[in-house]
């Protein structure tokens, strides 16, 4: 304890070097946005122009009212944000169900199943996506936005990601409870789900930003304007003879709101979670 | 703690034989409802995929049996094989660095630092935005002659504009620049789940470091890394199958008007998805398709070892 | 065809079972089926001009971008008031892809939009296209009409699709930078060196104030197909060792900085259209598609190249003035669609000369290219005034982009890769060639 000066020296030192560090990657992570902000109030022609205006000249405000009238932007985020809410509440409950088995449960072929689960999640959907969209249509599923939430509300991923956050709670905390009478499901209720808060934050976030991304899906299955989503809105900027890149920057600028909203409600649960509400035991 | 990293068999000895047909019941309830669902428009699709492997098919005509000769041609095709090289190479390039930022990031922002709040948001930025969006401006930054990057590095180091590296549009760095920005794109992605990872460490295991006297490099050798190791077989195995998989980003890279790769960038979902789209040959797709999922097979058997093992 | 439906069906049973079997709990109810149900009421269709109310579907892309779509459908319906146009936005990146997945599906659509020659070999190559050869010669449509581009398109002895749009290759040059410069505009008989020299003559300046003599957009067609206007050539057949004095004229201009830097377009996203606007650029060779864009887009103010005009195409020494290339836009009807009749009426309405006429009203140019026709366009309010202008309007001899044949698809893909190769010198100009040769010979032979 007493040679600790030069020692917090050290630890100043670092301190200060990570902070410098950081500096620079956050700079590195930003640049772009603001680059995007900056375009978004740019007429087309000026955005890729030489050397880079950092400040448009005459900002072009009206960029951020033509995305809405060129485009239903309002129809396509609703059905957007619909899709992506149906599609996270679906995957956080059976995958975190599924993952439940998966980690705590003893049945006969289990390491099979989760091997294959996750190999699965190899092959690309470019791969399948022709006998899907078969399949799919002659359901009478294709126009619907229900094709696209069967598609995306049962993955391995989720499964997978709850699994593995499963594993770190001690089986201990279970056999517990089973000797108290708790049945599997009021285990799975009462205990893990409150203590993989982390996990499911994460889990929703990801499922909600791989949804509301999501482009090849809805641009097969939702050919109704109607329909559509948001990221098929971003590509009618870009047609046959031209890209309008002034108004598709502005059009990403509102589309990340809603993602960043999911992620600030949601970043808390991320920091303070098994840790602080008692795997102590 | 340790018990838990382990999967399967070993548990079942321990808990004794006498499982009911209940307590299977039990489990195949839970695991019903996402695998059903997975099963039916998911599972049924890609097997029917994997049928078509071994058939001639050009989307819409009757097909064709045709054995193996699909993956004879595979054997054969040297545009396929530099497809997998440039996959292999890139997956190489993009997994250790990512899990590196990603870890180092999670750890620092998990420490009580100045604004970590807003740090987090921004490092997961990337992450969300329209690859559509970003893509071009990446490119636009690392443009050859008159993107900033290159005249900066021109300031700096004297060389003259010609003779920098021409970032994607050059052979010999394309790869380089399209790691770089999978890196800087994803690394907020993986910094979550590292996040989450690290709010299942018990703290008390850190005191009783310390109180051993360990130092913080100990402590995170000893403590974090084991503490760890479900989240980083995760992590692991998310990567390595999404570089495997990955698409999205070359095209917006690399692919200029035409939407199409070269020699350089070529990877093997765009060879699959050119063979199937442009060439209507769909068998032979699904033979491609089938070597990509044998392959990250594979890892996954090496890695689920691993994983057993790591965890004894 | 049959079997496609046959696998629906089976996979749809495992389907329904699982179902059964306890999934539930997702039915939202907002399944509307569109084509499980087929052949209901639109039997009312087969009988040719019974007034019952028709629903037609007709594929396209860029809908809100293209002039034409609207007034085309209104005119149909003001002759047919009991037939309703629908239509299915595939969007432009990648539609013949988009639609060839749509139509395999089975997708209920009726009219299809042909966007290029590759799409059409292999929609046709899907038994997706109904062949109209018959219905040619029922109707008597007279294909000489379409300057040669039927002939074209023909498969075998049969053909598929009809032509309603056929652009083709133009220079566009800013007058004003000539006037500043004076040097004296672009002729519509230039040939390739004449074309190489006023390009040269016409840069000037540095930095933001750079001009450049001519511009080349990064697709294919835009350098590597100078090398086919003689005539003697053909992008078919496994040889190319002919494209070498184009790529070598066009690096030495990208070299003296005569043109802009390919790998600096290519990465920036830089659009033709706005370096032309920009007035950073004196001459530059595009479709004619550009014509009504560039006039709706001095009007509202964003191309400050105001002061503009067209000439014919730069063609080798010994050939015809206005031989140029070409790219066409044509209409086929689905082989699976209900309302066939009504959707080769339809057809033959919008490639005919009614349709030819809507279309040209609006600035592009239809496949019937008839004298009316070329001054209904040159009359736009904004078209250049002068005579050359107009006269770049009339072509001589246009060859397509990519002809037809079984394997363009994929050769298609060979001459993109090749053409990105050496235009960004990842490859020299021999062994791009050469590789080029070695990999279409394999297609062609496979």
């Amino acid at each position: 304890m007493v040679e600790s000066s030069s020692k917090k020296m050290v630890k100043t030192g670092m301190l200060v070097l990570a902070y410098i560090l950081l500096a620079a990657v956050v700079l590195c992570m930003l640049v772009p946005y603001i680059w995007m902000l900056s375009s978004s109030l740019k007429l087309n022609k000026d955005v890729f122009t030489f050397p880079m205006q950092w400040i448009p000249q005459q900002p072009r405000w009206e960029n951020y009212v033509d995305i809405w009238t060129k485009i239903p932007l309002g129809t396509f985020i609703y059905n957007t944000a619909k899709l992506s809410v149906i599609v996270t509440v679906l995957q956080l409950l059976t995958s975190s169900f599924a993952a439940y088995a998966f980690s705590k449960l003893q049945f006969k072929g289990k390491n099979i199943l989760f091997l294959g689960y996750i190999a699965t999640i190899a092959i690309p959907w470019q791969a399948y996506m022709v006998p899907q969209f078969i399949m799919m249509r002659s359901l009478g599923l294709n126009n619907t936005h229900m094709a696209i939430i069967l598609l995306q509300a049962f993955s391995a991923f989720g499964v997978f990601l709850m699994r593995q956050f499963y594993q770190g709670i001690p089986n201990e905390l279970c056999e517990a409870a089973r000797i108290d009478g708790l049945s599997e499901y009021g285990i799975w209720g009462k205990i893990m789900l409150p203590l993989s808060k982390p996990a499911l934050s994460t889990l929703t976030i990801f499922t909600f930003v791989t949804t509301w991304n999501d482009f090849l899906g809805p641009m097969i299955y939702l050919t109704k304007t109607e329909l559509k989503t948001i990221q098929i809105g971003l590509r009618m900027f870009i047609s046959q003879y031209s890209a309008e890149y002034g108004l598709i920057m502005a059009a990403s600028v509102i589309s990340i709101i809603p993602v960043l909203i999911v992620f600030l409600l949601l970043q808390k649960y991320f920091v303070q979670g098994v840790a602080s509400s008692g795997i102590k035991g | 703690m340790q018990n838990e990293i382990r999967i399967g068999t070993d548990q079942v000895h321990k808990a004794g034989k006498s499982r009911t047909l209940k307590d299977h019941l039990i489990a195949y309830s839970f695991i019903a409802p996402n695998f059903i669902g997975f099963a039916l428009f998911t599972l049924v699709p890609m097997i029917f995929a994997f049928v078509l492997a071994f058939v001639k098919w050009d989307g819409a005509n009757p097909m064709e049996f045709t054995g193996l000769h699909n993956f004879i041609r595979l054997a054969q095709d040297t545009t396929f094989h530099k497809a997998l090289w440039n996959t292999v190479v890139y997956t190489i390039g993009v997994v250790p660095l990512t899990m590196a930022c990603a870890l180092g990031l999670a750890i620092l922002l998990n420490q009580k630092v100045f604004g970590r709040n807003t740090m987090r948001t921004i490092f997961f930025f990337p992450y969300v935005a329209s690859l559509v969006a970003v893509a071009a401006v990446w490119n636009f930054i690392f443009s050859p002659t008159m993107g900033p990057v290159n005249n900066i590095l021109h300031a700096i180091t004297g060389v003259p504009l010609e003779e920098l590296p021409r970032w994607a549009a050059d052979k010999d760095w394309a790869m380089f620049t399209v790691v770089l920005f999978t890196v800087w794109k994803n690394m907020g992605y993986y910094m979550v789940i590292y996040l989450a990872g690290l709010q299942g460490v018990n703290p008390e295991l850190y005191e009783a470091a310390e109180l051993d006297g360990a130092n913080a490099w100990k402590r995170f050798r000893n403590v974090t890394i084991p503490q760890l190791a479900p989240t980083t077989f995760f992590v692991l195995m998310i990567l390595v199958i999404n570089s495997f998989k990955v698409y999205d980003i070359f095209i917006n890279l690399f692919a200029g008007a035409d939407n199409q790769l070269n020699d350089a960038t070529r990877v093997l979902v765009y060879q699959i998805y050119n063979t199937a789209f442009r060439s209507l040959d769909y068998g032979y797709a699904s033979a491609m398709a089938i070597v990509l999922f044998l392959l990250v097979l594979g890892v996954t058997i090496v890695q689920f070892r691993g994983e057993k093992k790591y965890g004894q | 065809m049959k079997r496609n439906k046959i696998i629906g069906m089976a996979l749809a049973l495992v389907l329904a079972l699982g179902t059964l079997a306890g999934c539930g709990g997702t039915n939202g109810g907002s399944a509307n089926s569109g084509g499980s149900t087929p052949a209901e009421n639109n039997t009312a269709g087969a009988d040719g001009n019974s007034q019952a109310p028709i629903t037609l579907k007709w594929a396209l892309w860029d809908w809100e971008a293209t002039a034409y779509n609207q007034p085309l459908i209104d005119a149909y319906r003001e002759a047919n008031p009991h037939v309703t146009i629908e239509y299915v936005d595939l969007g432009s990146t990648d539609y013949m892809t988009m639609l060839s997945t749509q139509l395999s599906g089975g997708a209920d659509l009726d009219i299809l939009t042909i966007k290029d020659i590759p799409g059409y070999a292999n929609l046709v190559k899907q038994n997706h296209l109904e062949p109209l050869k018959n219905f040619i010669q029922e109707q008597s449509i007279d294909a000489s009409k379409y300057g040669g581009t039927v002939e074209q398109i023909l498969v075998g002895d049969e053909l598929y699709a009809l032509p309603f749009r056929s652009d083709f290759w133009l220079i566009y040059y800013n007058k004003d930078l000539f006037d500043k410069a004076g040097v004296t505009y672009p002729t519509n008989d230039m040939t390739l060196e004449q074309y190489d020299e006023l390009a040269r003559k016409m840069t000037s300046g540095s930095g933001a104030e750079k001009v450049y003599g001519a511009h080349y957009h990064t697709w294919r067609s835009a350098v590597q197909l100078f090398g086919i206007l003689d005539g003697k050539q053909t992008i078919l057949d496994g040889k190319y060792e002919f494209l070498k004095p184009t790529y070598e004229r066009i690096l030495k201009q990208q070299e003296d900085g005569i043109v802009m830097d390919y790998a600096t377009l290519k990465t920036s996203s830089t659009h033709y259209s706005g370096v032309f606007y920009n007035s950073s650029v004196a001459m530059m060779n595009m479709g004619s598609w550009f014509i009504a864009t560039q006039i709706e887009k001095v009007k509202s103010g964003e191309s400050q190249a105001t002061n503009w005009g067209i000439v014919k195409y730069p063609h080798p020494e010994g050939v015809e003035p206005g031989t140029t290339l070409g790219t066409i836009t044509s209409l086929a009807v689905n082989q699976k669609s209900k309302n066939k009749e009504q959707a080769l009426d339809f057809l033959k309405f919008v490639t005919g000369e009614e349709g030819a006429a809507v279309i040209a009203s609006t600035g592009t140019i239809p496949a019937i290219k008839t004298d009316e026709v070329i001054n209904s366009i040159s009359s736009i309010d904004g078209f250049p005034a002068d005579d050359n202008s107009k006269e770049a309007l009339i072509t001589a001899k246009t060859y397509l982009e990519m002809p037809m044949h079984e394997k363009s698809a994929d050769i298609e893909v060979i001459l993109n890769e090749v053409h990105d190769g050496i235009m960004t010198k990842n490859t020299d100009i021999d062994k791009g060639l050469e590789d080029m040769g070695k990999r279409v010979q394999q297609i062609l032979n496979n």
